[in-house]
């Protein structure tokens, strides 16, 4: 007896976000990336359009304070966020470049708003890809920093962040008028997630510029939480929760390189093998997990790692459909 | 021990107590109970006083700078050393207020409403009996003379009861054996013997809420209301909720005595003028029918009420034996017969058994949603086939509780409030018309529904920059200024601060959520629902688009809506007119199922998504998210 194969047939399909803007669009990108539009659930290329997941690779405005496995790869450009981003796309093949900001943190090295956006415009120079840029995290300095940045970049078409349910007036306002995309991050709740969507949209954001970051854990640290809030808003999107249907951004080179596991030095436990290889595999791990969550973004660190997700991006896009 | 004279002003009242007692204590005994929510913990800053002259010693507590730097402690934390002089502020005078008497709502009065098809038969009746006077041939004893003579009447085995018997020999002849006597239709027992034509009978209907007490005397031959009375449930100064008081009944020695006695002399005062009022002996009140929350009646009854409070919440039982009033110390014929309402479970008491008889909740067809938003969120759903009933602790915000100024329905309490979006500036209604004392919870929703319109707040309720006066911040957050100090009653700003608003957010998150869950859990969708019933003090001035916009009440059609107004006491009088009613009652109690929110993740993930204004699943409320432009904003 033929099996009968039951598909899922979707009502609705997640929000295309368009990243990036060439010439012609304003901006001076090469080209732009399109995130989202899935009409399924993650790779089930039989029931409907899946999208291509795409990688950010992470560069900082200072030196960040990583492991030297970390940092190995990019030693030669540590110093130069241009040149780190150039190697990142160029070397690793990076769809785009994830700029952290860090630099303007009060606490830490507190440079100046003008300084951060000349370091944006250094990267912006530097690659042809488009460009996702966050702040240090210190609110009142993201503001002005943000604020800043997207004014000088307007017309590229960025990924600013982070939008907070405290604290996402001004930035949403910075990417109206400047024209750009926000990044609304939730602390793994479902409920603040959507409801940060709806206050961002109201403020006249559409819902084609935003992007979800439900915020994760790393492998071990609770990315199983991750997982069921993902699934949850992918779930909500297909079923045509208009407030739940945004691409979904990972922060995973943070994540898993702030695990135990990823760093400890092979001196202190023998058993777990060389910390190069199991950081790798640490932040390997967790966006393939997440991947079949349904990201759509994934902010990662290590070229190899990059490298070894890309392999299995490539692997679940071979269409399954019969 | 050594004894203090505290004088209290401005009454000028003095009480003595020994050294080492509360300011609070003292003022209680002085017959000046003052307001307490947190029960003498010191955290909620309401019984402010003045220490004019003597020695005293302030543990702490918690109150604002200002009122510290004037001068002013908690009467909770204030210990008495020696002979002292204490002004109490009005404010923190637990006052006798006006209790909702009179109902707006459509469910109106009157006898015929009241019963509907139920026969009138009362709690207890009068029967007038001829007996022949004893001679030395017919001389069987007094008792056997009057049972014969009500068993030929009535046909029924009449109880004789020690204590009617020991008046008996004497009632009977200065009657001239001509009597009426008056019978518990219960278990027909003797409760009253009277002079022919004398015989009047009449009983009480007691609605025992956690935070007021309202009493209805009724004429049980006639069936007519004579009068009502209601005043603060002098518990108190106990602490406001069910919850701080089992804590005072089962921590502290003696507690639960007090708690029985405050519950006793709250109903015992309203009722003596009552009767005072109308020429009624207490001898003459022969029934009463109590309903309350099962906490309420458990505290009433002198039963440990502690288990309720901890898990898995179980009540020393729902339904009451049949009491008579000298047992459990009303001020009435102490033969009395007294009839609590059954409870539920824990949380879900005789008030509500009460208001699903008085409407009539298992008797129709039509699915009908029964709601009790008072200190806690009781709901039912159902139909004559089925009940389902929850509780959700939704706080008592609604009634002004907890919020810094938040008061009870009532004269001075602003009901509506107007916003003007350009300006920001306020109009207020005011009950009675006069200025302003604070917010009931009718304003209180309204208020949040227009901070929401004049986009003043957000969705998630946080105070947005708007450039007006009556935003400031302050230490605890921004609070919004509804009234200036020169426009209200009392001189001080009113305001609704941040935490106020969440306060809100949450309290009606949990309505709801109990209403989704009650729903979620027999499967049927809110369009299912054909009746909304809003029963106590609060749906009177309820304006119910503003709760839908708040998202406290579902997104039906207004004329699904109800108000019964105090549907506790209107099934206590309806259960002391009518027999079957009550046996109606019984039943119901035994009847409706009870959904326990603790267990299970139902109720906390629906709340969780109810924290927003009106919901996270904007899609509920179409009416108030229809014309707003999400649908156009996404192009």
């Amino acid at each position: 007896m033929p099996v009968q194969v039951l598909r899922d047939r979707s009502r609705a399909t997640v929000q295309k976000v368009v990243l990036g803007a060439t010439k012609e669009q304003g901006g001076t990108r090469s080209h732009t990336i399109v995130v989202g539009g899935d009409a399924a659930l993650p790779f089930h290329h039989f029931e409907g359009e899946v999208s291509r997941p795409v990688i950010a690779m992470e560069v900082q405005d200072i030196v960040p304070d990583w492991p030297d496995v970390l940092k190995d790869p990019f030693n030669d450009v540590i110093n130069e966020p241009g040149r780190w981003a150039q190697k990142c796309v160029a070397a690793y093949g990076a769809d785009l470049i994830y700029l952290k900001l860090d630099g303007a943190d009060p606490e830490g090295a507190n440079r100046p708003v003008d300084q951060c956006v000349a370091t944006v415009k250094e990267v912006l120079q530097a690659v042809g890809v488009p460009l996702i840029v966050v702040g240090c995290g210190d609110v009142e300095k993201d503001h002005d920093v943000l604020e800043a940045v997207a004014e000088a970049a307007a017309g590229e078409n960025l990924l600013l962040g982070n939008a907070e349910q405290d604290n996402y007036k001004s930035l949403t306002a910075a990417c109206m008028v400047h024209k750009h995309n926000i990044i609304a991050r939730s602390p793994l709740d479902i409920n603040i997630c959507k409801q940060l969507n709806i206050l961002i949209n109201e403020m006249n954001l559409g819902l084609d510029h935003i992007v979800i970051d439900p915020s994760i854990g790393g492998l071990g640290y609770g990315i199983e939480y991750a997982y069921s809030i993902m699934e949850r808003i992918r779930l909500g999107a297909l079923q045509g929760d208009k407030m739940l249907s945004m691409p979904v951004i990972c922060t995973v080179g943070y994540e898993a390189w702030r695990a135990k596991e990823a760093v400890a030095p092979v001196s202190e436990y023998p058993g777990w093998g060389k910390e190069v290889e199991r950081g790798i595999l640490w932040e390997a791990v967790t966006a393939t997990a997440l991947l079949q969550a349904g990201a759509h973004i994934l902010l990662m660190r290590h070229p190899e790692a990059v490298a070894k997700v890309k392999e299995n991006i490539d692997q679940l896009m071979v269409n399954n459909a019969y | 021990m050594n004894q203090c004279t505290v004088t209290f002003l401005p009454a000028n009242t003095t009480v003595k107590v020994t050294a080492g007692t509360t300011v609070l204590e003292a003022a209680q005994k002085a017959g000046l109970p003052l307001k307490s929510t947190c029960g003498g913990a010191g955290t909620c800053g309401r019984c402010i006083i003045k220490v004019r002259r003597g020695e005293v010693q302030v543990k702490g507590g918690h109150l604002p700078a200002k009122l510290k730097e004037d001068g002013y402690t908690l009467a909770c934390q204030t210990i008495i050393q020696g002979d002292v002089a204490i002004e109490i502020p009005a404010e923190s005078l637990l006052s006798k207020h006006q209790v909702l008497l009179q109902d707006k709502g459509r469910l109106q009065d009157g006898l015929t409403d009241l019963l509907g098809s139920y026969p009138l038969e009362a709690a207890c009746e009068v029967v007038t009996l001829h007996l022949a006077e004893p001679t030395l041939t017919e001389n069987t004893s007094d008792t056997s003379r009057l049972l014969a003579a009500l068993r030929k009447e009535k046909g029924v085995e009449g109880q004789v009861s020690l204590a009617l018997l020991q008046d008996l020999p004497e009632s009977l002849r200065q009657a001239g054996w001509q009597v009426d006597v008056t019978l518990a239709r219960a278990d027909n027992r003797l409760l009253r013997v009277t002079p022919a034509g004398s015989g009047r009978s009449f009983g009480l209907a007691i609605d025992l809420g956690t935070t007021t007490v309202v009493v209805s005397l009724l004429d049980l031959r006639n069936g007519r209301r004579i009068g009502q009375g209601g005043s603060y449930n002098r518990q108190a100064v106990y602490g406001d909720d069910v919850i701080s008081r089992i804590i005072h009944a089962t921590s502290n020695h003696g507690g639960l005595e007090e708690l029985r006695q405050a519950a006793l002399a709250t109903i015992n005062e309203i009722s003596n003028s009552l009767l005072a009022n109308h020429g009624i002996n207490q001898a003459e009140v022969t029934a009463a029918v109590i309903a309350g929350n099962t906490t309420m009646s458990h505290l009433l009854l002198g039963v440990n009420p502690k288990y309720i409070r901890l898990q898995p919440y179980i009540p020393a039982a729902t339904e009451w034996p049949a009491l008579t009033a000298g047992e459990i110390g009303l001020a009435i014929n102490p033969l009395a017969t007294v009839q609590v309402f059954p409870s539920v479970a824990s949380y879900v008491g005789g008030d509500i058994v009460a208001g699903a008889l008085f409407t009539r909740l298992a008797r129709g067809e039509e699915l009908t949603l029964f709601i009790d938003i008072g200190t806690n969120g009781e709901m039912v759903l159902g139909n004559k086939d089925w009940l389902i009933a929850c509780a959700c602790s939704a706080g008592p915000a609604f009634e002004g509780s907890g919020i810094t100024c938040g008061m009870r329905a009532m004269e001075g309490a602003v009901e509506g409030v107007t916003i003007d979006p350009e300006t920001c500036e306020v109009e207020l209604e005011v009950i009675g018309g006069g200025r302003p004392a604070g917010l009931c919870g009718s304003g209180l929703i309204d208020c949040l529904a227009k901070l929401r319109r004049a986009g003043i707040i957000d969705r998630t309720g946080n105070f947005q920059e708007v450039a007006t006066p009556r935003l400031r911040r302050t230490d605890e957050g921004y609070e919004f200024v509804l009234a200036w100090a020169a426009e209200s009653s009392h001189g001080k700003d009113i305001v609704i601060t941040a935490a106020d608003i969440k306060n809100l957010i949450r309290s009606k998150g949990a309505v709801f959520a109990g209403i989704q869950s009650l729903l979620k859990t027999v499967s049927l969708e809110l369009e299912a629902v054909d009746r909304i019933i809003i029963a106590g003090g609060f749906g009177n001035y309820l304006h119910v688009p503003n709760a839908v916009e708040i998202g406290l009440l579902p997104d039906l059609p207004a004329e699904k809506y109800v108000f019964a107004g105090n549907t506790s006491l209107k099934g206590a009088e309806l259960a002391l007119l009518s027999r079957p009613a009550w046996e109606e009652a019984l039943e119901l109690g035994r009847k409706m199922t009870y959904l326990e929110l603790s267990a299970g993740n139902l109720f906390m993930e629906e709340f969780v998504s109810a924290l927003f204004l009106p919901h996270t699943r904007l899609e509920l409320f179409p009416s108030v998210t229809t014309g707003t432009s999400l649908e156009r904003r996404e192009g």
